[in-house]
C-alpha cells in the first residue's frame, strides 16, 4: 500500500519512542514525552497519520500507548492526536487505543481515564501493566 | 577563596531546601534535574504519587522558564536563566521557581494563576478538559495549560510575586505545595 514508510523513532529522555508500522497497522509511543516544542517534535507523527488514516482505508488498526510522564503541551498534542483518529472511527474505521499504564502509577490511570472520557467513537481501553 | 560555600550549604539544610539551582536553564537542565529529583524521592521511598507530582511541576516551571525568558534562543534551542528550588517540611514538598518577566506580562500571568486558584478540583479538570481542546493564548508558548496543571497537583493555592526590577521587568516567583 502506497510509499507509506514504517516510521520509528528512538526515545530520549525526554520523548517516546516511535514505531508507526503500516504493514501490521500497530502503532505505539513509548517513554516520556517533555520534549521541548512539543509541536515541533510531533509534526512527522501528524504527517504520517494523516496520510496512513487516508490510504489505510477501513482496516482495523491500534495505537498503544505506554507514556510513563508527559507534560502538558504534550496533553495537548495527545489530544489532537485523539481527535483525529475519534474522526477517523466516526467515518467507520475500527480504531482501538490501547492505554498501558503502570499499575503503581495512578496519575498514567488517571490521565488515560481523562482521554477516554473525551472521545467517542475510538475504542479506548486502559491496561494495567505490573510493575 | 572568600565564597562562603558552607554558610550557604547550612542556610539551604536548615531551610529544608534539598534542591537548589540558580543559573542558566535549558531543555538538558529540565531533563537531568527532574530526573534526578523524580529518582531520589523514588529511591527514598516519597511514594510514586508524590515523586511524580514534584517531577511534572518541576517540569512545568523550568520549561516555563526556558519559554518566557528566552535569554538565548537558537531555531532548535532555547535557555533562560532562573532559580528553582525543592523544599521539604516533614511529609510536605513545595517547588518554587523565579524569574524575569516583561512586566508586559505581569497582569496576564496574575489572572492566569488567580483563576486556577479560585477553582476546586472538579472546575480544574473541567477547565483543563476545556482549555485542551483550545488553541493557546497568543502570548503562550505551550499549549497554555502549566498553571492548570500546576494547581491541579498543588494541595493548596498557588503563592506568587512579582518583584520590578527595572522599567521593562519584573522578577516573578512561584510556589506550589503538593
Amino acid at each position: 500500500m502506497s510509499s507509506l514508510k514504517h516510521l520509528q523513532v528512538e526515545a530520549t529522555k525526554s520523548s517516546p519512542a516511535i514505531d508507526f508500522n503500516p504493514e501490521t497497522h500497530n502503532l505505539s509511543l513509548r517513554g516520556e514525552s517533555y520534549p521541548e516544542n512539543c509541536s515541533r517534535f510531533y509534526a512527522p507523527v501528524f504527517d504520517w497519520l494523516r496520510e496512513y488514516l487516508s490510504v489505510s482505508q477501513n482496516q482495523p488498526m491500534t495505537l498503544e500507548m505506554e507514556i510513563v510522564y508527559f507534560n502538558s503541551s504534550s496533553s495537548k498534542t495527545f489530544m489532537d492526536l485523539f481527535d483525529m483518529l475519534d474522526a477517523a472511527a466516526q467515518a467507520g474505521k475500527s480504531v482501538c487505543v490501547r492505554w498501558r499504564y503502570d499499575e503503581e502509577n495512578e496519575t498514567a490511570l488517571e490521565c488515560g481515564e481523562e482521554f477516554q472520557e473525551d472521545v467517542q467513537h475510538i475504542n479506548f481501553e486502559l491496561v494495567s501493566v505490573a510493575a | 577563596m572568600d565564597v562562603n560555600m558552607l554558610s550557604y550549604h547550612e542556610t539551604m539544610s536548615r531551610e529544608g531546601v534539598v534542591l537548589y539551582y540558580n543559573g542558566p536553564i535549558s531543555q538538558g537542565v529540565v531533563e537531568g534535574v527532574g530526573d534526578m529529583m523524580r529518582r531520589k524521592m523514588v529511591l527514598e521511598e516519597n511514594g510514586m504519587l508524590l515523586a511524580q507530582k514534584v517531577f511534572s511541576v518541576l517540569v512545568e516551571q523550568m520549561q516555563n522558564v526556558i519559554c518566557y525568558a528566552r535569554d538565548i534562543c537558537t531555531p532548535t534551542a532555547c535557555m533562560g536563566t532562573g532559580q528553582i528550588m525543592v523544599g521539604r517540611s516533614g511529609e510536605q514538598f513545595y517547588v518554587a521557581c523565579g524569574n524575569p518577566v516583561s512586566r508586559k506580562r505581569e497582569d496576564r500571568i496574575r489572572e492566569r494563576i488567580d483563576t486556577v486558584n479560585g477553582m476546586t478540583r472538579e472546575e480544574l479538570k473541567a477547565y483543563y478538559k476545556e482549555q485542551r481542546r483550545k488553541g493557546p493564548d497568543e502570548d503562550s508558548c505551550g499549549a497554555g495549560l502549566g498553571f492548570i496543571e500546576m494547581a491541579r497537583k498543588a494541595s493548596r493555592p498557588l503563592q506568587y510575586r512579582f518583584d520590578p526590577i527595572d522599567d521593562d521587568t519584573s522578577f516573578f516567583a512561584v510556589k506550589v505545595h503538593v
